[in-house]
């Protein structure tokens, strides 16, 4: 009887941890009707590069100087270069669009800069014309949850793509995902 | 005479123009290093120091052999606890922020960095920067990096002994992010609150000197008395001196 007991114990333990959805709420923060969804690309989108020519900056994240040249991220979006020979006048003189970018280092001509997961190689010897030679992927392993905490979010499915980003909405049921 | 006004600037930028590629040949012929590696901010999450590449993800440090500039070949990498966030490469130690703490790596053998200590503190977002025997901390406070936490802080550790950092000096900060530091300056990036000016002629005990409201500051690199900072409302350039205010060089704005 007692074998009984605790193999039926243990057996509802299990699916208390299992079931989630009846739980009034899952984290320490009761839900209240909003929370994160995942933004999916195709993984063939999200490695396309472009460059293009000069753009104005609009949310500049990290910087990094090489030589006369000022490379300035725009946040999940790529880099700026800027000829900063004279830091009178910098001069911004062309724009790689990258997805999921906020990192850069330079080496000789080669920049290197992240793409989600990715890691870019970049040809810069013609900093008005860079170059992609190489997509290294899976470098930086990436994470599959909002980077916030104390909020709801829908899982993310890997087989729906690559997430790019999260987007707050209103949910009529709380999803499965806490963190 | 209006058609001729167009002509007249271009005409100044071309000279302007070929003042800057005279400028820079010279300095070419002084700066003859190999190979030439560039500087980033202190909330980098990618360092190079000569032929090495360091990335740290959130929870790992990877290091790519880029010898071959144009192929990086994977060279170790270290698994480390959640929430790491940026790398600062000095001499021959990697300084590698995380929330809860600041990892000491000795990268003598560049392609096998060896872990020297762990300095713990509160959870909170902490770039670090170094300079001889002390590494300077920001811990900043909010949502997502101090939940419920009450401040953010300027933290001074001493690191003569990679092996045992200890902590020598605290204080409240309003909302730190990037830093800088050279010589007897210290520069803090409080965020949308502004830009920071210290003293750390007694490296133990930074005092305040000016305190830039004007310009939100995220990030910033010092050179040559010379800083690049980056905001909200754009990149901005000045030039220090050995008193305490900035001389203005440029601005790229949002727009």
């Amino acid at each position: 009887m007692k074998r009984i007991l605790l193999a039926v114990g243990i057996a509802l333990l299990m699916v208390s941890c299992y079931i989630r959805d009846s739980q009034p709420f899952v984290g320490s923060v009761k839900f209240e009707g909003t929370g994160y969804r995942p933004v999916y690309k195709d993984p063939e989108d999200v490695a396309k590069v472009e460059v293009s020519a000069a753009q104005a900056l609009k949310e500049p994240g990290k910087i990094y100087t090489f030589d006369r040249y000022l490379f300035i991220n725009e946040l999940g979006k790529g880099i700026h270069i800027v000829d900063n020979a004279d830091p009178k006048k910098p001069e911004n003189v062309s724009f790689i669009s990258i997805i999921g970018n906020y990192d850069i280092a330079v080496k000789d001509n080669w920049l290197y800069a992240d793409n989600l997961s990715n890691l870019l190689v970049i040809d810069i010897s013609n900093p008005k014309v860079p170059k992609l030679t190489k997509t290294i992927p899976n470098v930086i392993p990436v994470v599959s949850y909002p980077m916030l905490t104390g909020v709801y979010f829908e899982c993310a499915d890997p087989k729906k793509g690559v997430v790019v980003d999260w987007e707050k909405v209103s949910m009529d049921e709380q999803p499965k995902c806490y963190r | 005479m209006k058609k001729l006004i167009p002509l007249f600037f271009l005409g100044l930028a071309a000279i302007g123009m070929m003042l800057i590629l005279n400028a820079c040949q010279e300095g070419d012929a002084s700066n003859d290093v190999s190979p030439q590696t560039g500087t980033g901010g202190s909330m980098a999450r990618f360092a190079i120091t000569g032929n090495t590449l360091y990335i740290v993800s959130r929870q790992s440090l990877e290091v790519y052999d880029i010898k071959d500039g144009g192929n990086p070949a994977k060279a170790a990498t270290r698994n480390l606890g959640v929430g790491i966030e940026t790398i600062f490469p000095y001499q021959q130690n990697l300084f590698v922020g995380a929330m809860d703490g600041m990892y000491i790596y000795n990268n003598s053998t560049p392609d096998n960095p060896v872990l020297m200590s762990k300095y713990t503190h509160v959870m909170s977002c902490d770039p670090v920067v170094v300079q001889g025997k002390y590494a300077y901390v920001t811990l900043r406070a909010g949502v997502n990096c101090r939940p419920g936490g009450s401040f953010s802080s300027l933290d001074v550790v001493d690191i003569t002994d990679p092996t045992s950092p200890s902590l020598v000096n605290s204080q409240v900060m309003e909302s730190p992010y990037g830093l800088g530091v050279s010589g007897n300056k210290l520069f803090v990036c409080e965020g949308d609150k502004g830009f920071r000016v210290m003293d750390i002629s007694d490296p133990t005990k930074p005092i305040r000197k000016h305190f830039y409201q004007e310009v939100p500051a995220y990030d910033v690199i010092v050179r040559n008395k010379h800083l690049i900072i980056t905001g909200k409302k754009g990149l901005y350039q000045y030039e220090y001196d050995d008193s305490d205010s900035l001389d203005y060089l440029s601005q790229i704005p949002v727009l």
